[in-house]
């Protein structure tokens, strides 16, 4: 009897496959395209010296430029993160033998697991030495008439470089190879779980050479450092500070766990325990804010600047509008006559396009005499402000106000920056109102009534029923708003005025003018990556701390 | 309420009565002045504005907050002579190609993830969330460096052209994502009913899905109108002349030039806020909820 290559049964499924693929394709082309293709483009780009066009490649110096020694902190720290995460699939690898019992055939997967990372590292490296081939047929191209048959050519050519090809031979060889000992892998082992078996041994293996590569990269990088100061005749002083801020931040962490736990026990040592690691997180916090400034100074002046104005502004709006927009919210909660009517009001700010509301303020709160704000401060008998064109620290001006001096640390955020943040708090005051009431909306109203009958009155309802309750809504709200104050950009950008000298430009606006008035194409993009590990770390800690604390009903 | 009754405290006297009564009503009224107060501080900016964008320029630039007489010219100043007409309707051609390209895609893709099953699947749309966290200003160069090689080496110019403006934005994770949580919803039994009658992913996607979403499919509309009606960091990119210039762009540029123009300057404002005020009261409960649900806004 002939037997058909593919049943009706295969070959409907291979179909259904087809027509998935299909419909993903268009979206699925164009968030790679424009969203996960740039992350690696862009660190290629920190790379390299890169105004307007490619210039020649820097390693880590757009890096250091920056934050300098925190970048071999960080290159360090995400090392040991790699490695450390490969030890934990290992684990969770070698947990899963126990408990499932392949067979000790089962580690045999390493090979092939280790061979196609291989693969995947040389894919990488041929993607690598192919990017600059095809980006440069765009200046090949420059001036002829473009034809299809020219940019085909072209495409040929870039994909031609004899180190190109060499690459994806390499790529080839190894896939093949790796291909050859999966097959043979999987005719010795076999087993339903297979598949997943060798993603683990995979993962595993792309992540451990990763930090040994990290590890290798910072060591090279930080030796070589070693050698220009030696010629120099200067300290670098980078491994003592990566130490010292290593062990700043292992104290810190260590302390903090020694602490959380601490309070589950009731003995004796777990009052040792808390001395133990009040004392660790003095010692770590010490450590970093000794080391703290010393590193602030040698990096770039615009970009800590940014971060510490970024700091204000978080500072300065976050609390102000979740205190109010709550307080609002259980106003308007009550129902009463026109509440719809309220709600859809104080939602307009927040609903109104970034740019023209920005506009608004930017009139409002102008330093001529005739503005609004000023007339209004005329009317209560002061004197006109700069307001959006103030660079002055808002303290320092009330001190001077008060006759007293300031040092000028204490400045705080510029009275233009005050501008901003008091627009900032009017547009998202009805935002976080609007989400207080739906969570208020899932607060079960037995509770409250339970405290009503034991008697709670307004504000003991308030603070020991509703607050709790709300935390999560509360929790939601701050981590979406400062994680918004380091993406903030559109209103800043309206509002900025060279007059302000810069205290308003928060990290985004940092990196755009460096990106867009100064074109700096490479160290705008190390900046964009100092930002994208600041957001990181900040979701990873936001979760840490406050995970635990909120209460979910 | 019977129960209720029977924890009440116990009986109050006629004076303590009216005490409570009294309470109540200074309640009420503070609430409602706090609320009248929080109401007036939303919107007396754009008062202002509306007032403004009606005086002469001595007035506008004076202290006035009444204008004597209504120049309604204004509008048609902007609208004419500091070419908000061209923004504006850039930005509606931007708008549209946008929402066309980024909603047939995205059902496309959610209904690819939410109710076929083939190898990849859930590795792929993992990646895709995981875009997500990627904040914009890392992408931004890349994007622009890509967008300028794709109009140098192809047909058309994509710098100051619609293709910059509007492809990098068709693709939208989240889109996907709040559609495949809808689509999921859908019981497998109409899928099966449907196609004993013979019809494919695609007619039951077109006849009974989308009719089913029609409420996801305004919140993406939505989310997706006003994020290209408010961009700002990427169009001041991509484009150096007024051909493509949308309105938030023209108008940032109007507010660093014509800076004295105060009264031409607050109806261009008006005029960048009409449309999106529009929306929001004909669809003020979708339009909140599908902001709320995303928490995005430029």
């Amino acid at each position: 009897m002939k037997r058909r290559f593919f049943t009706g049964r295969q070959l409907r499924q291979l179909r259904e496959y087809l027509t998935a693929y299909l419909m993903i394709a268009p979206a699925t082309v164009l968030i790679f395209a424009f969203g996960i293709f740039p992350v690696g483009f862009a660190l290629y780009v920190s790379l390299h010296k890169w105004r307007i066009k490619k210039g020649e490649f820097r390693g880590l110096t757009n890096y250091l430029k920056a934050i300098d020694n925190l970048t071999y902190v960080l290159l360090f720290a995400l090392a040991l993160g790699a490695i450390i995460a490969g030890f934990l699939i290992l684990r969770r690898i070698i947990l899963r033998i126990r408990e499932e019992n392949p067979g000790n055939k089962v580690w045999l997967l390493t090979i092939p697991g280790a061979a196609l990372s291989a693969a995947a590292y040389a894919f990488v490296r041929w993607s690598v030495l192919l990017l600059p081939e095809v980006l440069a047929i765009a200046d090949k191209i420059w001036g002829l008439e473009k034809t299809r048959q020219l940019f085909m050519g072209l495409l040929k050519e870039a994909f031609l470089t004899p180190r190109v090809v060499e690459a994806w031979r390499l790529f080839l060889g190894s896939l093949l190879i790796s291909l050859i000992l999966s097959a043979a892998a999987f005719y010795l082992v076999r087993g339903m779980k297979f598949f997943q078996y060798l993603a683990q041994f995979f993962l595993a293996w792309i992540v451990l050479p990763l930090g040994g590569g990290l590890l290798w990269v910072t060591f090279q990088d930080v030796q070589s450092a070693y050698q220009t100061a030696l010629e120099e005749g200067t300290d670098p002083g980078i491994w003592p500070q990566v130490i010292t801020i290593s062990c700043g931040v292992l104290l810190l962490i260590g302390a903090w766990k020694l602490w959380s736990r601490a309070a589950d026990q009731r003995h004796t040592w777990s009052f040792l325990a808390r001395i133990v690691a009040a004392v660790g997180l003095l010692i770590g916090a010490w450590l970093l804010i000794g080391e703290l400034p010393r590193v602030i100074a040698s990096g770039d002046k615009g970009m800590w600047n940014g971060l510490k104005v970024t700091a204000f502004y978080s500072l300065g709006t976050v609390p102000f509008q979740l205190g109010f927009s709550m307080f609002l919210a259980i106003l308007l909660f009550q129902n009463l006559w026109g509440s719809e009517l309220f709600r859809m009001l104080f939602f307009l700010p927040y609903v109104t396009p970034t740019v023209a509301s920005a506009a608004i303020f930017r009139q409002l709160f102008s330093n001529r005499y005739q503005a609004p704000v000023n007339q209004l401060l005329i009317g209560l008998g002061l004197e006109p402000l700069q307001w959006v064109r103030e660079p002055q620290g808002i303290f320092s001006m009330m001190a001077d106000a008060a006759g007293i001096g300031l040092p000028e640390w204490a400045a705080g955020p510029s009275l233009a920056l005050v501008v901003i943040m008091i627009y900032s708090i009017w547009t998202y005051v009805g935002y976080d109102t609007v989400i207080y009431l739906a969570g208020l909306g899932n607060i079960s109203t037995a509770i409250i009534e339970a405290a009503e009958i034991d008697g709670a009155g307004g504000w003991e309802k308030f603070r020991y029923i509703i607050f709790p309750l709300l935390s999560p809504t509360t929790y939601f709200l701050s981590l979406i708003a400062i994680i918004g104050t380091f993406k903030a950009f559109s209103h800043i950008w309206v509002m900025r005025q060279g007059s302000a000298l810069g205290t308003t430009d928060t990290f985004s606006v940092v990196i755009f003018s460096e990106f867009f008035e100064k074109l700096r194409y490479g160290y705008a993009s190390a900046l964009a990556f100092v930002l994208f590990a600041i957001i990181l770390s900040l979701t990873l800690i936001n979760q840490r701390l406050q995970g635990d604390r909120v209460f979910y009903g | 309420m019977a129960r209720s009754r029977l924890f009440s405290r116990p009986a109050v006297t006629a004076e303590q009565d009216a005490w409570l009564q009294l309470k109540k009503v200074l309640r009420v009224f503070f609430t409602y002045a706090i609320l009248i107060l929080g109401m007036l501080i939303s919107i007396t900016p754009f008062i202002w504005m509306i007032l403004t964008s009606l005086m002469t320029l001595g007035e506008a630039q004076g202290i006035r907050w009444i204008p004597s007489t209504l120049h309604f010219e204004n509008y048609l100043n902007a609208w004419d002579e500091a070419e908000f007409s061209e923004y504006f309707f850039n930005s509606v051609y931007i708008t549209v190609i946008t929402l066309v390209g980024q909603v047939t895609f995205s059902t496309l893709a959610a209904y690819a993830f939410a109710r076929i099953e083939f190898p990849g699947r859930d590795l792929i749309f993992t990646v895709m969330l995981s875009t997500m966290m990627i904040p914009a200003m890392v992408l931004i160069i890349p994007n622009f460096l890509t967008v300028t090689w794709l109009g140098r080496i192809g047909p058309i110019n994509w710098i100051n052209n619609w293709p910059a403006l509007t492809i990098p934005f068709m693709g939208s994770v989240f889109s996907i994502f709040l559609l495949k949580q809808f689509f999921a919803q859908i019981p497998d039994e109409l899928y099966d009913s449907a196609r004993i009658d013979g019809a494919g992913h695609l007619r039951f996607l077109w006849t009974v899905v989308i009719p089913l979403a029609k409420a996801p499919m305004m919140v993406i509309i939505v989310l997706s109108f006003i994020g290209s009606w408010n961009a700002l960091a990427w169009p001041l990119l991509v484009t150096n002349s007024p051909d493509w210039r949308p309105i938030a762009v023209g108008l940032n540029n109007f507010v660093d030039e014509a800076g004295q123009e105060l009264n031409l300057m607050m109806a261009g404002t008006f005029i960048t806020i009409i449309p999106i005020l529009i929306i929001y009261f004909f669809t003020q409960k979708q339009f909140t909820e599908s902001i709320a649900r995303s928490g995005l806004k430029g």
